[in-house]
Formats: C-alpha cells, sequence, structure tokens
C-alpha cells in the first residue's frame, strides 16, 4: 500500500513542477552520453554529427552516480552515445553504477559485442541492454547505418541470448527500433526477426528530424513520412498492435496510434504533453540538457544544482509551451498530466487494496495532508 | 465529408429551477464522469470540431464544470456556456474567467413579471445580477429567450436587458413541445392565427432595434419564420445542416443527429460504450442522418442551428457573416504596426469564416480579441485562455473534498 502512496506523491509532485514550473521532483529517467564517438555514421543520426571530441571523464560519471544514489524513488540511468561500446571504463562504470544501486540501462548498435563482450554484459548488473535494428533485413538496416551493420547487429543479440542462457540469467534483451520513412512497410517483420533471435523486448520510437530543434519536426525532412507513408504505417499498426495484444513482445510507451497523428504534423500538446521535469540528457561535454537546451554542467556542479540554474527554469518554460510534441517517449508522464486522475487513481487503489478501516484513513489523511501542502505552496505562489 | 463544427452537452438534467416551459429535469438522472466527457471534447478536437456548449439542465449544478471548460480551452477550442444565472455569484463569475470561458449565455424571458412566471419567483433578478457579475469580470455575455404567446409582446424589451448590461447578442428561439414530457400541457404557449401579424411586428421591432443597438440577433430570415411556426405551421426541411455539423450529447452519455430527432428514438450510440470520434465516424450514424435528410425531419425551429437551417438560408447567412468579416479590413490597418504577422492571421480569419458562423458570440467581439491578442502577444507564446493555477486550486479544494468525503464514508 505504500507503494500507492509513493506513486500519489510522485505524480503529484511532477503535477505540481509543471504548474508552477518550478522542480519539485527529481528526473525519472537520466540518459548519459559518454561520447559521441561512434563505430557508425548512420544516415538519421544527428547525435555523431555534434560535440565531437568531447568524453565524459570517469570520475565525473562517478560523482554524478554518487549523487543520484542519494536520492529517493526509483530512477533510471541509460548510456547511450554515440557507440558506448567503444569506452575502455564501460564495464567499469556499470560496476560503479551497480555498487551504487541505480537501475542503469544501455544502449548499443551491437557492433563491439562479440562472446566474450556479450559475457561481461550478464554479469554486469545492468538492467537493460538494448541494441538498434533498423530494419527486418540487411538491406534497410545496412542501407541506413554501414555495410554489414545488420549482420552484426544480429549476432551481437545471438550472444546475448546465448550468454543470458550459460549465465542463467542477466540483463533484458531488448530491440530498439526507430520509425522512419525508410523502414516504415517492414516495422512488423522486425518482430519475427527479434522473435527468431530470442529478443524479450521491442520498442518503436519515432525518427527526430533536427536534433538541435526537436520542436520544430518538419515535414519536409528526409526521414520523415509523408502522406503515403503515413498510410503504411497505420496498417503496420495495425498488425502490430494485434500481434502485441496476443504475444506481448512488443512495448508500447504510448498509444501507437498517435504515431500518425505525430507524422501528420497534427499532434497536440493536450494528446501527449511532455512534462520537462522527467528527463535529462548529460552530454559528452558535460552539460545537463533538456530537449537541446543546456543549463548546467556536471564537470564543476552538482547534478542537483544543474537542474536549478536559471537556465534551467528558461528551457523547462519553454518545453511547457511546446507545440510540437516530439513523442520521444521518456519525455513524458501521462500518469501525472491531470490532478482529479491522480486523487481517483489514489483512492481507487486505497478502496481495492488497503486491507482495514484504519489503513485506509491514515492514506486517504495523508493524501489530504498532502494537498493541503500543495495547495498553501499554490497560494504563496501567486503573484 | 463534412466537419463537424461543434458539440453541445448536455451535462446534467439536474435544475435549480422548474421552468414551466421546461421538464428536463424530470429526465434521466446518470451523469458521466469528469473523465468521459475529457475524453469527449478531446475526440471533439481530433475531428475538428471549434466550439463545445455546455448546457443542460443547469450546468452550474455539476461541481467540475469548470474543469470542463478549461480543459476545452486547453484544447484550443471555442467554450460556451447556457445557464439560467442563479448560481452565477460574484464568486463563480471570477471562476469562470479562470476557467477561460468564451461566452456565457443567460436566459431572460421578458419583463420580471413574465420572467418570473415562467421561471419562478426571484429568478429574474438572480440573472440580472449573473449578467452584471460577467460584466465585471469581463467576459462576454448573451441573453437566450424562449419564444411563447406569453413573453413575444415583450422581445424588444429583451433587447434593453441586453444593452443594459452589455451583452452582445440575444438569441431566440421558439417554444419547442420536446422540452416538456406531457406534450398537452404546452398547448398554452402556441399563438393563434389571428395573432401571427402582430407577431410579425413585434419581429420587425425587434430587428429594427437590434440594429440600433449594435446586438447580434438571430439571422432576419430565421426570426421571420418564428410567429408562423409557433402558429402551428410546420416545414419539414429536407436538409438541415445541424446533421452534419454539430452533435449533441445526453447527460447519460447519448448522442443523437439532433435534439429533436432525439424524441423519434434516433440514438447513435453511447459514450460510454464508444468514443465519439468513433461514432461521429461510423456507419450507422451515417446511415441515420442519411435517412433523415432523406425522408424529411420532424422539423424545427432551435435557434442552436438558425444558421444553418436549410441550404439557402445558410448560404446567405455565411454571407453576412463573411462580409462582416470583411470589416477586419480595417484592423488590418493595424498591420503596420503588427508586421506581417497579423495580416496573415487576418487573412486566415477571412478564410475561416465558417467557423465564425459557428461561434456563439458576437464575431467581431471574438475578431477584436484575437487581433489584441497579438498586438500584445507578438512575441509570446499564445494564451490558450483560462489561469492554470488558480484552475488548479479550484480543484485542490474540489479533490479535498472528495477525499473527505472518502473519509467521512469509511
Ligand atoms: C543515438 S543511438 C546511440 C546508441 C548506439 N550507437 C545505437 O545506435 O544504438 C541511440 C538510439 O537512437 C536511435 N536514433 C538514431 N538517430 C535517431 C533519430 N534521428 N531519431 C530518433 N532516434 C534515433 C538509434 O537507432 C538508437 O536506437
Ligand atoms: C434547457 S435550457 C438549459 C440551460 C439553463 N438551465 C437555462 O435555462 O438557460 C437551454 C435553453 O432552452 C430554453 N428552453 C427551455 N424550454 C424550452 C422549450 N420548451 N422550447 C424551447 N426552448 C426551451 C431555455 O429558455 C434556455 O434558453
Ligand atoms: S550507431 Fe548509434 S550513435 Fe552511431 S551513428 Fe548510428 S545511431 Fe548514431
Ligand atoms: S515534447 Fe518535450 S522534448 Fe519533445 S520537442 Fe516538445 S518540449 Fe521538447
Ligand atoms: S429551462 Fe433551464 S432553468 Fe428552466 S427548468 Fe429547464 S433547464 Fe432548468
Ligand atoms: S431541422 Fe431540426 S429536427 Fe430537422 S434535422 Fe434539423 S435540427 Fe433536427
Amino acid at each position: 500500500m505504500t507503494e500507492a502512496f509513493k506513486k500519489f506523491e510522485t505524480n503529484l509532485s511532477y503535477y505540481f513542477s509543471r504548474v508552477l514550473n518550478k522542480r519539485l521532483a527529481k528526473p525519472l529517467w537520466i540518459f548519459i552520453s559518454l561520447s559521441h564517438q561512434c563505430t557508425y555514421n548512420c544516415q538519421m543520426c544527428g547525435v555523431v554529427k555534434i560535440l565531437k571530441g568531447y568524453e565524459l571523464n570517469t570520475e565525473d560519471v562517478k560523482k554524478a552516480f554518487n549523487e543520484i544514489s542519494g536520492w529517493q524513488r526509483d530512477f533510471t540511468v541509460v548510456i547511450t552515445g554515440g557507440e558506448p561500446f567503444l569506452r575502455k571504463d564501460i564495464f567499469e562504470i556499470f560496476r560503479y553504477a551497480r555498487e551504487a544501486n541505480l537501475n542503469i540501462e544501455a544502449v548499443t548498435n551491437g557492433s563491439l559485442i562479440d562472446r566474450a563482450v556479450a559475457g561481461k554484459i550478464m554479469a554486469s548488473g545492468l538492467k537493460n541492454i538494448a541494441v538498434s535494428l533498423d530494419g527486418a533485413g540487411e538491406q534497410t538496416h545496412d542501407y541506413i547505418r554501414e555495410k554489414g551493420a545488420f549482420r552484426k547487429a544480429t549476432e551481437a543479440l545471438k550472444h546475448l541470448v546465448a550468454a543470458k542462457r550459460d549465465n542463467r540469467g542477466g540483463p533484458q534483451i531488448s530491440v530498439w527500433t526507430t520509425i522512419m520513412k525508410e523502414n516504415v512497410g517492414e516495422l512488423f517483420d522486425i518482430i519475427s526477426v527479434a522473435r527468431e533471435l530470442g529478443v524479450e523486448c521491442l520498442v518503436y520510437h519515432p525518427v527526430i528530424v533536427a536534433q538541435e530543434d526537436m520542436q520544430n519536426t518538419s515535414s519536409s525532412a528526409r526521414f520523415w513520412l509523408q502522406e503515403e507513408e503515413v498510410k503504411i504505417l497505420k496498417g503496420q499498426i495495425d498488425r502490430i498492435v494485434d500481434y502485441q495484444k496476443k504475444n506481448g513482445l512488443v512495448a508500447f510507451l504510448h498509444d501507437p496510434y498517435l504515431w500518425l497523428r505525430h507524422f501528420n504534423g497534427q499532434l497536440t500538446s493536450q494528446e501527449w504533453s511532455c512534462n520537462p521535469f522527467v528527463f535529462i540528457n548529460i552530454g559528452p561535454d558535460g552539460e545537463v540538457r533538456s530537449c537541446g537546451a543546456a543549463f548546467g554542467n556536471i564537470r564543476n556542479m552538482d547534478l542537483e544544482a544543474c537542474l536549478d540554474t536559471p537556465e534551467a527554469d528558461r528551457a523547462r518554460g519553454l518545453m511547457k509551451n511546446c507545440r510540437k510534441p516530439c513523442l520521444q517517449t521518456c519525455w513524458s508522464h501521462p500518469e501525472a498530466d491531470s490532478l482529479s486522475g491522480i486523487v481517483d487513481t489514489f483512492i481507487y487503489e486505497v478502496r481495492k487494496y488497503s486491507s482495514g478501516r484504519q489503513e485506509k484513513k491514515e492514506l486517504l489523511d495523508a493524501a489530504l495532508s498532502r494537498l493541503t501542502d500543495y495547495e498553501s505552496l499554490l497560494k504563496n505562489a501567486k503573484p | 465529408m463534412p466537419n463537424l463544427k461543434e458539440v453541445i452537452i448536455s451535462i446534467t438534467n439536474r435544475c435549480n429551477l422548474r421552468c414551466r416551459m421546461c421538464d428536463i429535469p424530470g429526465g434521466k438522472s446518470e451523469e458521466l464522469p469528469t473523465d468521459q466527457w475529457k475524453k469527449v471534447i478531446s475526440d471533439a478536437s481530433r475531428l475538428g470540431s471549434q466550439t463545445i456548449v455546455f448546457s443542460g439542465g443547469e450546468p452550474l449544478l455539476r461541481e467540475d464544470i469548470f474543469e470542463l471548460i478549461y480543459f476545452t480551452r486547453k484544447n484550443k477550442l471555442n467554450a460556451c456556456l447556457t445557464s439560467n444565472g442563479c448560481l452565477i455569484d460574484s464568486q463563480a463569475a471570477s471562476r469562470l474567467s479562470a476557467s477561460g470561458v468564451n461566452v456565457v449565455n443567460i436566459s431572460i424571458e421578458g419583463s420580471k413579471g413574465t420572467h418570473d412566471h415562467l421561471r419562478g419567483e426571484g429568478s429574474f433578478e438572480k440573472a440580472l445580477s449573473a449578467l452584471e457579475n460577467l460584466r465585471s469580470q469581463r467576459i462576454e455575455s448573451t441573453v437566450a429567450s424562449t419564444v411563447s404567446r406569453y413573453n413575444y409582446k415583450e422581445l424588444p424589451y429583451i433587447l434593453e436587458v441586453a444593452k443594459n448590461y452589455g451583452s452582445t447578442t440575444v438569441r431566440l428561439q421558439p417554444f419547442n413541445l420536446i422540452f416538456l414530457k406531457d406534450r398537452a400541457s404546452g398547448a398554452g404557449f402556441f399563438i393563434d392565427e389571428a395573432d401571427i401579424q402582430k407577431m410579425e411586428g413585434l419581429i420587425g421591432r425587434f430587428i429594427s432595434v437590434s440594429k440600433e443597438y449594435k446586438i447580434s440577433v438571430n439571422p432576419e430570415s430565421y426570426l421571420r419564420k418564428i410567429p408562423a411556426y409557433l402558429a402551428g405551421r410546420r416545414s419539414h426541411p429536407r436538409n438541415c445542416a445541424a446533421l452534419w455539423y454539430s452533435c449533441p450529447i445526453a447527460s447519460n452519455g447519448d448522442v443523437f443527429p439532433c435534439w429533436i430527432e432525439a424524441a423519434n428514438n434516433k440514438l447513435i450510440g453511447n459514450i460510454r460504450e464508444e468514443g465519439l470520434y468513433e461514432l461521429w465516424l461510423s456507419g450507422k450514424r451515417m446511415k441515420m442522418v442519411n435517412s433523415i435528410v432523406n425522408n424529411g425531419c420532424s422539423g424545427c425551429l432551435m435557434s442552436c442551428y438558425d444558421e444553418v437551417f436549410g441550404s439557402r438560408l445558410s448560404k446567405a447567412y455565411l454571407l453576412d457573416k463573411a462580409k462582416k468579416v470583411k470589416k477586419i479590413a480595417s484592423y488590418q490597418r493595424l498591420a503596420n504596426k503588427a508586421g506581417q504577422l497579423l495580416k496573415s492571421q487576418a487573412t486566415t480569419m477571412k478564410l475561416r469564416y465558417r467557423f465564425y458562423a459557428s461561434y456563439r458570440g458576437s464575431v467581431t467581439n471574438l475578431l477584436k480579441r484575437r487581433l489584441s491578442r497579438i498586438l500584445n502577444k507578438l512575441q509570446g507564446p499564445e494564451k490558450t485562455g483560462g489561469d492554470e493555477k488558480e484552475m488548479a486550486l479550484l480543484e485542490i479544494s474540489r479533490l479535498k473534498t472528495k477525499l473527505e468525503k472518502e473519509i467521512r464514508s469509511l
């Protein structure tokens, strides 16, 4: 039952953070790009084209981990890049995170994962390892990424699955697929590729066309879906949803039909409202960013201090007024979008799961006093 | 296929008055929860609707009405509220202002004596104070009247009220039997053939006074039809555009082709079972609407359908509105100040004149407001109306009550 209350508190803090544009909670998702060095130079990837030559210091990463491990609640740290396995210290970083008791995940193109590396990943304490797959076969994937990349990605997945079996456990093995014009017709077919390889989870996300200015999703960009392709996407979603209902495997981070409106340029911030307090990205230069804007550097400040700079307030203020949501899954927290939704869910859970009258009363009283606290916070915040 | 333009939500059948011409408060008591209405509103927005009208019963009896209006505005739709005014004290008016409501419509039936006779002792004073409170919050108010034998002689007087309280619009709607359970009890509301001429004269005066006072009223051609209609001469139009552009939803979630056909058991579906989005696009609705169009409908002169009533009228009316929108040219002089942005806005406004035809308040007012917003906020992000903090406070107090109730019920 304390779970329900914890959830209630978390959601309230995100809700009121947004209303007041004042940080009352720490981000749930912390993406860290150790470096933008990569083994590939994929066509749609904006990341490897910027911040070249920066490498995040091992010591700075550890310092951030120390700080995060002191935070309450469950945060997820996702190690990304560039190609994370190019870093010599990558397993040292994983080990440090595990010892600090952090939820940590990683995403890779798979090019550097041989049998030995796969074995080490199983023992690393990662919760999830994702390999990117942008097509159901060589043709598309290699066209987007590099010749031989499809074979390497699938080999990597095979090594991971085998290593997990040998190790009797290890991180969840996932595939991440970027939805774009080039692969729209084979999204559904990626499911069978993944299933045959023994993958446990498949996540799709729409392409970002301009990394430096995400709110400017432009329909003329190269990888963007045009009207005809959106129709194809609709057919693919129907099949994917149908498959998912029966067999699982695919994990939706939001209603997949939103992709259609997204690519048609019709998605509004009411259907998908980005909560600026839920997500941050730390770049290889040490800058902490949200939606492209940098607001503090972990090389010379605590992470929490970075979150409270005036630049951070400004960046989040702009995000709050975002008119073109980018649909990148981690930027949002729909459970905290509506206050009545938060309270109704809580009452429902108390009714359903709590045992005695006394417990129920305590929980509801606590909820009432939380609301009262926020009420006075809100009153005092008024100009 | 024509797009949905407006959704008319009868949010509750409950009412704090018992008007002689209306038995709505005795109707079904079942109501949908807040979140389901929110879903309706987002679906309406997805379908391209421009306006949500909240009516009832008395919509202010729903404690979540402010939240729903705020949600409507946040979805960038217009929100219009129709009320008898009894509950619009100064506090409610400031809540309405925080919610960002576009227009509040208050029902006035005539002079104090006539109004109170039809709506109940004391209701006239309360309606007037509602108009006053709306004015002090600078919320646009409009006035609605149900025309019948009891009040047609006072139609010009209603314009006086509107003028005194700064209301922008007066909308007439002839008495209709569908609001009554026992239809026989409605006989007294109609007029005799012999009175038609007298009433025509009063309608004429109503029109000329409205021009003098610069108060918008229903289209003239519509108003001219009222006397014959009230004397019992019905027409059964074959192509009422309301069927294509507007969607009424009852408090229990029933979706109908129009309020009048609802009485003929023409039910499209229910919101608890299917979303508005699906229902509106469903084959079932298409079939039903087509059959009404082909077979002729019951016919009505409900004011919510006035500007779309009959295809010829609808064209004439739209042209009339378009002319008004052309007055925008005079605002375009401001374009020198506001630059290209304003100009392009004015053009899109012209292009979208159809939308303004379905807007419940004064078009000119809306445009003025829009333009001044553009001028003021040239740089800033678009404000969607409503004050988020104010609304959050309102919601907190409502939810605290809910929690307290839950605690007491343990
Ligand atoms: C930038 S990569 C870094 C990790 C690793 N190099 C890889 O490719 O998986 C992280 C994820 O972003 C995806 N990605 C690359 N370009 C993208 C874009 N323009 N929009 C959305 N996702 C993109 C990749 O496919 C990958 O799943
Ligand atoms: C049903 S009320 C609901 C809103 C609110 N309770 C009010 O009275 O304004 C909506 C409008 O319908 C009108 N009305 C009531 N009975 C009617 C009838 N029998 N025929 C036509 N209109 C009627 C009212 O005067 C009012 O303007
Ligand atoms: S492998 Fe990953 S980081 Fe490298 S270029 Fe491709 S998408 Fe970008
Ligand atoms: S949804 Fe959020 S992250 Fe995405 S573009 Fe908008 S503000 Fe930025
Ligand atoms: S007309 Fe309005 S105020 Fe009068 S009884 Fe009907 S719903 Fe209530
Ligand atoms: S004229 Fe009246 S009854 Fe006929 S379809 Fe239109 S709204 Fe319904």
